[in-house]
């Protein structure tokens, strides 16, 4: 059903932009190299083994070796594309004979009876994609630079070889252990084969419902045949791989395929599927219908579609779940009408706290932001080596701080000083003192040359032009951005509380947890009163100021 | 007494700007610089304060070898040489009063200058020179609230407070109404006359020099091509000046 859902909201994505005379071909391409992505990266049939951590979802390029008419959605994916640019009537008729043939032959697969299958390991291919894929970042980041160009390249290529070798070494084995043979192709077994692992199977059954019993579990019925390996696990020693004793994998355990179980990527092919159909159908009635750009845009977006469909699977984005908690959503809100006025006292002084936070730790950022800035500004600090280290340290101080959040920092203080207001203004003000280090550096480094010119040419000291022609420039900016951070760490400090560092976040806390609903709601009315007048009142000073 | 001997400069991406300068200027002379953009007439004049280091040659001003000056020596010799630019250069955020002010900076030590405190003679000066460029009722206001005009004005008086024996002008009239010239000019003019200065002025212009200036100074493609009283002037020299310089723009 929502593989039928997936295929027709294809169709209609490129119908609907077809009569709204948009390039339709774009949509074509998405479906190609959507569908050429998910054969190689997206998890398309269940396998399971013993335990639950043999269990995996592995791409149609896994399941070739047991079925090799799936290779067909390959040829499929690529046939389609060449005759997207082909263009024309017998480009729309071939990618519709490509997206047909995909259907089909995924429906066909997906028919399929559960079978006990063998695991092929391509040793090597993980690592070796993983040092490509940094080693040509690393060039990457170097070709436009002519300087730059050569060195990153040996540096890539170092990288890369680098990276292959440790992954494949015993060491990287030891703490990546899912790396090593991470693509696996699925064979089939013999007859036989699979006869003699049900026999196990059914052998070690009376001990197994022996114990099941003494646990107060449902028994387990004996296989009479392959046809009941659905949803059935295999015996330990069959999945389990075969280990020499260095620990190194000689061949890998059973596994059984269930085809008819999808991963995230089953919908996505039907889906891709679909456009291919919608494309071609729309290109052989109007093959016009297309715009110079849809190589590059048609793979960026099969590019994002590819890369947000695993992150909802993973995220176990789900609307069920939510329908399903709606009633109990209803139910707090109902039970936090009205707000309780009684609690306004306390949501008052709470609030002051908070604030007072943001305040003092923004203030104390400051305070040790403005000097650390000076020598983070790079046209300030490259006259001598010295001067250039100190930058480096200065920089490389703001960009670990920057990368310590201040609520993992308040966690840390809360351990160390308590908890309360202290140890999150602490924290604040630690975070707070790279962020505006930052900012306040980039403004010296955007300030105009000409008076630090002029004050160079009267005599005046470094101290003195960075006194008289930078500080007039940057002052107002330095308030802006001060300003600026104090709005967003009058928000950070409203959370600061719920990992016990005061402020009003501790009062939504405790009360959420005693169920005093009535007085929480009042807590999140006035914060949501006192972050827009805050915000309001900051931007309209900034926009005074610079 | 401005000497320089065999003056060279080559930028790091390998353009010549000054080849083989050599000159003598007595003091309180006005000495006007012509030539193209691209000439080097920029460069000359930033050798004589060293915003630019020579590649080669000397510069020896009233005794003082600039060319090889560092730190403390550097910053006491350029609080003699008043620089006035194109682009007027003052901190706008200021009063005028305090861009004139901040020509006595290489005059007091560090921490003097940190926190502001001038002394009287020194406000004395910079009142005085205001009212020379004529911006007296304008003393208090912020730079960024004057006419382009009136902000060189205000950039000259700052180079007076500096009681400078020598001022180098950068094309001070190039971003004002040509009109403003005669006013810019007329300013510095009196100066050199009354103080007895010595003053370079970078000047396209070959009408203006020559109302102006005693003495000319034309560069051609990094070299110096003519150097002469301004009487020498004339159109077949000038057509020289600008000969082959086409390609320089």
């Amino acid at each position: 059903m929502s593989l039928l859902i997936a295929t027709v909201a294809g169709i209609l994505i490129v119908v609907f932009t077809g009569l709204a005379n948009t390039s339709v071909r774009r949509l074509a391409v998405v479906g190609c190299v959507g569908l050429l992505i998910a054969f190689f990266a997206m998890s398309f049939s269940e396998v399971t083994g013993a335990l639950s951590r043999h269990t995996t979802h592995p791409t149609l390029m896994g399941f070739v070796p047991l079925y090799p008419p799936l290779l067909l959605i390959l040829v499929a994916s690529i046939a389609g594309l060449l005759a997207t640019f082909a263009g024309g009537r017998a480009g729309g008729l071939t990618l519709i004979a490509a997206s047909l043939a995909t259907v089909v032959i995924a429906l066909l697969w997906r028919s399929q009876p559960a079978a006990i299958v063998g695991q092929l390991s391509l040793n090597g291919l993980m690592e070796a994609l993983t040092g490509l894929a940094l080693g040509g970042l690393l060039t990457a980041s170097g070709w436009g630079r002519s300087r730059l160009r050569w060195p990153l390249l040996a540096a890539g290529v170092a990288v890369a070889v680098g990276s292959f070798l440790l992954l494949n070494s015993s060491l990287g084995h030891r703490y990546l252990p899912n790396a090593e043979g991470y693509y696996r192709l699925f064979t089939p077994t013999s007859e036989s084969t699979a006869r003699s692992i049900m026999d196990t199977y059914n052998d070690s059954l009376e001990d197994l419902n022996r114990r099941r019993r003494s646990a107060g579990l449902s028994l387990l019925e004996p296989l009479e045949s392959l046809d009941d390996l659905d949803k059935q696990r295999l015996p330990r020693t069959a999945a389990a791989d075969t280990i020499d004793e260095h620990g190194k994998v000689i061949s890998r355990g059973f596994r059984i395929v269930q085809p008819a179980d999808g991963g995230y990527g089953t919908p996505l092919v039907f889906f891709f599927a679909g456009l291919m159909l919608g494309g071609g159908l729309m290109l052989a009635w109007r093959p016009q219908l297309r715009s110079a750009s849809d190589l590059v845009s048609g793979g960026v977006i099969a590019a994002t579609v590819s890369i947000l469909t695993p992150a909802f699977a993973a995220t176990d984005f789900s609307f069920q779940r939510l329908a399903e908690g709606w009633p109990f959503l209803l139910d707090f809100l109902d039970r936090s009408w009205p707000p309780n006025g009684n609690a306004l006292k306390e949501v008052a002084s709470e609030m002051l706290i908070t604030i007072e936070i943001a305040l003092i730790g923004t203030f104390l950022a400051a305070i040790f932001a403005i000097p650390l800035s000076f020598l983070a500004a790079r046209n300030l600090t490259q006259n001598n080596s010295f001067m250039r280290a100190v930058f480096g340290l200065t920089r490389g101080f703001f960009n670990i701080d920057r990368g310590i959040d201040t609520l993992i920092l308040a966690l840390v203080f809360v351990a160390a000083v308590g908890l309360g207001p202290f140890a999150g203004v602490l924290a604040m003000a630690i975070h707070s003192i790279a962020d505006l280090g930052k900012l306040y550096s980039e403004s010296i480094e955007n300030v105009d040359r000409g008076p630090i010119e002029a004050l160079e040419s009267v005599g005046a000291s470094g101290t003195n032009v960075v006194r008289w022609a930078i500080l007039p420039q940057v002052a107002p900016l330095f308030v802006a951005w001060t300003l600026y951070r104090f709005e967003i760490n009058f928000r950070v400090s409203i959370v600061l509380g719920l990992v016990g560092a005061g402020g009003i976040g501790f009062f939504i806390q405790e009360n959420m947890g005693t169920g005093s609903y009535n007085d929480m709601v009042v807590a999140i009315i006035a914060i949501v009163i006192v972050v827009n007048t805050i915000d309001f009142a900051s931007s309209y000073l900034r926009a005074r100021l610079v | 007494m401005i000497v320089v001997k065999n003056l060279g400069k080559t930028f790091a991406d390998g353009t010549e700007a000054l080849r083989g300068i050599s000159v003598t200027i007595p003091d309180g002379d006005f000495v006007a610089v012509i030539g193209l953009s691209g000439a080097g007439k920029s460069t000359f004049l930033r050798c004589l304060n060293r915003l630019v280091d020579p590649t080669k040659g000397n510069i020896e001003v009233r005794g003082t070898d600039v060319a090889s000056l560092r730190g403390r020596a550097l910053q006491r010799y350029r609080r003699t040489v008043g620089f006035i630019f194109q682009q007027f250069n003052l901190v706008t955020r200021l009063s005028v009063v305090e861009n004139v002010l901040s020509g006595r900076l290489g005059y007091h030590g560090t921490w003097r200058g940190l926190l502001g405190l001038f002394t009287e003679r020194d406000y004395e000066l910079a009142r005085q020179n205001i009212r020379k460029v004529g911006l007296t009722e304008k003393e208090r206001s912020r730079v960024d609230s004057l006419s382009g005009g009136q902000q060189q004005r205000v950039a000259i008086a700052r180079a007076m407070t500096q009681e400078p024996q020598l001022i180098l002008a950068d094309e001070p009239m190039a971003s004002l109404d040509p009109r403003l010239a005669d006013v810019i000019l007329g300013i510095l003019k009196d100066y050199n006359e009354q103080q007895g200065v010595t003053v370079l002025v970078n000047i396209h212009v070959i009408e203006l020099a020559k109302r102006y200036a005693r003495r000319v100074l034309a560069f051609n493609l990094g070299r110096l091509v003519f150097d002469g009283p301004v009487e020498m002037l004339d159109q077949d020299l000038e057509k020289r000046i600008y000969a082959g310089s086409l390609e320089a723009l």
